[in-house]
């Protein structure tokens, strides 16, 4: 007898996104400034012209393995884009060549966004492929926000092997919207379902409106599953199914005409939430809500009121509007376990946004109680807008967006996607979890750099 | 003589010339060298104390890095005068504190960790295999395979079990005097391992015994353990198919890695390697190397007073690595509580590693550390190489002893603990 599972094609899925190469359009600068004293570089020529008795093969044997010098005029006009910083050529000749950081280099970004952060978005964007590098790590130690938060690791107790590479699956789908503590049947067929994205990213809504940047985020989005939030719901019929509309007394009349799955307002407009959640039953309803002092209080009280979601955010920067800014990673956490502490943790979902910059925000945040993360400045870097200066403050921005191919951008925002998709699976994978939804508010699978220090220095006296 | 052989002279010459001249900064401080961790002062202190066996002499840092936290905010206790000679301060450490097993001593308190072969060159492997046997400790294999060029020098070589097997056979466990299990690594803790296609040539696929140009993945982590129960296991097969062996068990450093040890004691283990989150050699990404598991200096503490408090300290060599880059870092873990430190990345250094990175970039390392590229590997001869990280080692004795002699402490087993020797900076 054949049974019908050998017969039948397996419909399982694993979910991955595809990575294509989408190159810089823009330049970028070199992070290597590499040049040569030129006239003892001719004078070395001639000493190893002599010693190598003309040998050219022997003489022209150049001190870089990455072509630096393979131009027409070798080491008199070095092809610095080619440079990795190995420094090998220093080795070889100190008193010749001198490597360092270019100007350009150290120029990008801002305060927050430093120039190996630009970098990193830049080459995740462009090549799909996650950062590799050898011989250990070789930034600062811990320090503030997401950098004082490690992630744990299991040595021998974990279920599978995944990875990137590995066969069995990790989820990394979250669900948005309310789920109801108990089934209530006179309204079954009122209340909104949740609806679910394939990562725990979502686009916030772009400093910068630009219709060819925007049309890029609809694009990606369509592309990986996941939604942007947008002030803009006039066009882009394409993505409709993809759009967050942020809806104000402007918009009101054409978001409840277009009955987005998913709508945001200002928390601080009730009336809002109202006419949303009466005229569009189907419909998840989720408030922006600027983390302050008092926003776990608010967000309690937004919960009982019956908002479907939070979507909680600080300044570009990470960091919140309290009179004391504090980074987001604290002030979400404080929102999450005061929901815990009421019973309310499961009733919404929180969306967190504001300087989630690099990959590794996305678990960080979900282990301070996010169920997912709302990227912002990252995806105009990623597009290679410029830097006019400090980028903090959400209505005064600096990043100027390029004029670009929407096509060419979409790719750049799915390599991203991909990249990061790939990277949350790694710290996952490393963990033992086999659902990011595992991971929301699981403290105690972090570690913070705050509470191991005292823990581990205790009993060494401070220097005086 | 050829022109490959008369290039690679030439580039080899040019290189040690230059790794000596470097350090004396008469071409100022290479303004792109370095990072926080490895500054370009340390590098050239290195580079230094690889050439000479001893100290720098010019004010190079070769204390602390630029991290600003960690090792890099400890100190030292003012403590005057030197209260004892130097030279009667002993560095020996044991490698196996239990009743039973073969009594193994090491001179200096620092063995060497493991780097594959594929991930690094023969030459380099041989270096520092010939290094550890001239100084009387250890160095590991890496879980590459056993190269028949180190037999010779098998004495003083670690063969490494990890979870892909590579090379693990019956013959390299007997050769062994430690088996070094690898349950993980700091430099991707939890992800296995990864050696990139381009650097599976045939000598490194013949001794993986897997096929060329392909790439080759660690599994993670061993699927024959599950439980301390079966760790023990483990151990027992080794000491099965070699009762003399000491069996070390490396970690790394997750938020329950004190109970780690406690059941890799209870295995039978004589050494629990603790890797820390910021170290390690292999290519790895990013992600990784600076987000998962904690940093050593946090684990020391951590497993050492657990280890106390359950009344087994003296009975395992508590093992510390993953961003020991200097005497001075190996001071302080032991004064945080470890027995003794095992090193790489520094010798690495030691033969001309710029800390840049690249190394799985196009043919490898430029100064043939972790290639395989034919040309690159002879940048390094081993008789050169095994010079300079004995020297660094020796250079390293000297600042442990006046470190030692300055506290009136006879013996590095002495500092082990001593907390209250150490202060912190702001």
């Amino acid at each position: 007898m054949v049974l019908d599972s050998e017969t039948k094609p397996s419909k399982y899925e694993r979910f991955r996104i595809e990575t294509e190469p989408a190159p810089h359009v823009f330049q970028i600068p070199n992070r290597f400034d590499v040049s040569a004293r030129k006239v003892r570089l001719a004078a070395m020529l001639v000493h190893e012209a002599f010693e190598f008795k003309l040998n050219k093969e022997v003489v022209l044997s150049r001190p870089c393995i990455y072509g630096v010098f393979g131009g027409h005029f070798g080491g008199f006009k070095p092809l610095k884009h080619k440079c990795v910083g190995c420094m090998r050529c220093v080795q070889e000749y100190p008193h010749i060549m001198t490597v360092k950081q270019s100007d350009e280099y150290k120029r990008l970004g801002d305060s927050f966004w430093t120039p190996e952060a630009v970098f990193t978005i830049l080459n995740e964007a462009s090549t799909g492929k996650i950062p590799v590098k050898g011989m250990g790590y070789k930034g600062a130690f811990g320090g503030e926000g997401f950098d004082g938060i490690w992630t744990d690791m299991s040595e021998i107790v974990r279920p599978t092997r995944d990875g990137v590479y590995g066969r069995e699956y990790i989820s990394t789908c979250v669900d948005i919207g309310r789920k109801p503590t108990s089934v209530d049947f006179g309204r079954i067929d009122q209340s909104p379902s949740t609806v679910e994205v394939p990562v725990p990213i979502i686009f916030d809504d772009l400093p910068a409106f630009d219709f060819d940047v925007w049309n890029a985020v609809g694009k990606a989005a369509r592309k990986v599953g996941t939604f942007f939030v947008t002030h803009d719901q006039t066009r882009g019929e394409d993505y409709r199914e993809r759009m967050i509309p942020i809806v104000d007394d402007n918009s009101l009349d054409e978001t409840l005409e277009k009955r987005p799955s998913i709508v945001e307002y200002d928390s601080e407009r009730s009336d809002l939430f109202e006419k949303l959640s009466d005229s569009l039953p189907s419909s998840i309803v989720i408030a922006r809500v600027p983390l302050r002092e008092d926003t776990a209080d608010r967000a309690c009280k937004l919960a009982r009121e019956g908002v479907h979601g939070l979507h909680l955010y600080a300044d570009y920067h990470g960091q919140d509007y309290s009179g004391d800014p504090r980074h987001i990673s604290e002030s979400v956490k404080e929102v999450h376990q005061l929901l815990v502490k009421e019973g309310l943790r499961d009733q919404v979902t929180i969306i967190a946004s504001g300087g989630i910059t690099l990959a590794e925000h996305v678990p960080k945040a979900i282990i301070c109680g996010a169920d997912l993360v709302g990227i912002d400045t990252t995806v105009l870097v990623a597009l290679q807008a410029e830097f006019l200066g400090e980028t903090r403050d959400r209505n005064s921005y600096k990043l100027r967006p390029r004029k670009i191919d929407p096509a060419w951008g979409a790719q750049r925002l799915v390599n991203l996607f991909g990249v990061w998709h790939d990277q949350l699976i790694e710290i996952l994978s490393a963990m033992g979890m086999r659902d990011v939804r595992r991971l929301r508010g699981d403290i105690g699978r972090s570690m913070m750099d705050a509470e191991l220090r005292e823990q581990s220095f205790k009993g060494i006296a401070w220097a005086t | 003589m050829g022109n490959l052989e008369l290039i690679v002279e030439k580039h080899s010459e040019r290189i040690h010339h230059g790794l000596e001249v470097l350090p004396t900064l008469r071409h100022g401080l290479p303004a792109g060298l370095g990072n926080k961790r490895w500054t370009a002062e340390l590098i050239l202190a290195t580079y230094e104390m690889a050439l000479t066996g001893d100290l720098p002499k010019n004010g190079l840092e070769y204390k602390i890095g630029d991290s600003g936290g960690g090792f890099d905010v400890l100190g030292w206790k003012n403590n005057g005068f030197p209260k004892i000679d130097e030279d009667d301060v002993d560095l020996s450490i044991s490698l196996n504190k239990r009743e039973v097993g073969k009594k193994i001593e090491i001179p200096l308190p620092i063995y060497g960790g493991g780097m594959s072969f594929g991930s690094i060159s023969l030459n380099f492997m041989l270096a520092r295999a010939r290094a550890a046997k001239k100084i009387g400790t250890y160095t590991s294999t890496g879980e590459g395979g056993y190269p028949d060029a180190i037999v010779p020098y098998r004495d003083h070589v670690i063969t490494q079990v990890a979870t892909g097997m590579f090379g693990v056979r019956e013959e390299t466990i007997q050769y062994a005097p430690i088996v070094e299990f690898k349950y993980a690594q700091g430099a991707k803790p939890g992800l296995g391992g990864h050696l990139l296609a381009d650097k599976v040539t045939s000598e490194v696929a013949k001794m993986r015994e897997s096929s060329m140009f392909t790439s080759l993945y660690s599994p993670f982590p061993f699927h024959s353990v599950y439980s301390v129960e079966d760790h023990k296991k483990h151990v027992d097969w080794i000491k099965t198919v070699n009762p003399r062996a000491l069996v070390s068990v490396k970690v790394s450093t997750p938020t329950d890695v004190d109970m780690v040890a406690i059941g890799s004691y209870y295995a039978g283990a004589n050494i629990i390697h603790i890797d820390g989150g910021y170290g390690g050699t292999g290519a790895a990404p990013e992600i990784a190397k600076k987000n998962i598991a904690m940093p050593i200096e946090y684990a020391i503490p951590k497993v050492h007073d657990y280890l106390m408090s359950e009344g087994v300290r003296d009975q395992i060599v508590l093992i510390a690595s993953g961003g020991i880059r200097t005497a001075d870092d190996i001071a302080k873990a032991i004064a945080l509580g470890a027995d003794g430190c095992v090193v790489a990345t520094a010798e690495a250094v030691a033969v001309g590693c710029t800390h840049c990175g690249n190394c799985e970039r196009g043919r490898g390392c430029q100064v043939g550390i972790t290639t395989t590229d034919p040309e690159l590997s002879r940048l390094i001869e081993p008789e050169w190489g095994e010079t300079r990280i004995v020297n660094l080692f020796t250079a390293w004795s000297k600042r442990l002893r006046s470190i030692l002699a300055g506290f009136g402490l006879e013996s590095v087993r002495d500092l082990r603990g001593r907390k209250d020797l150490l202060v912190r900076y702001k």
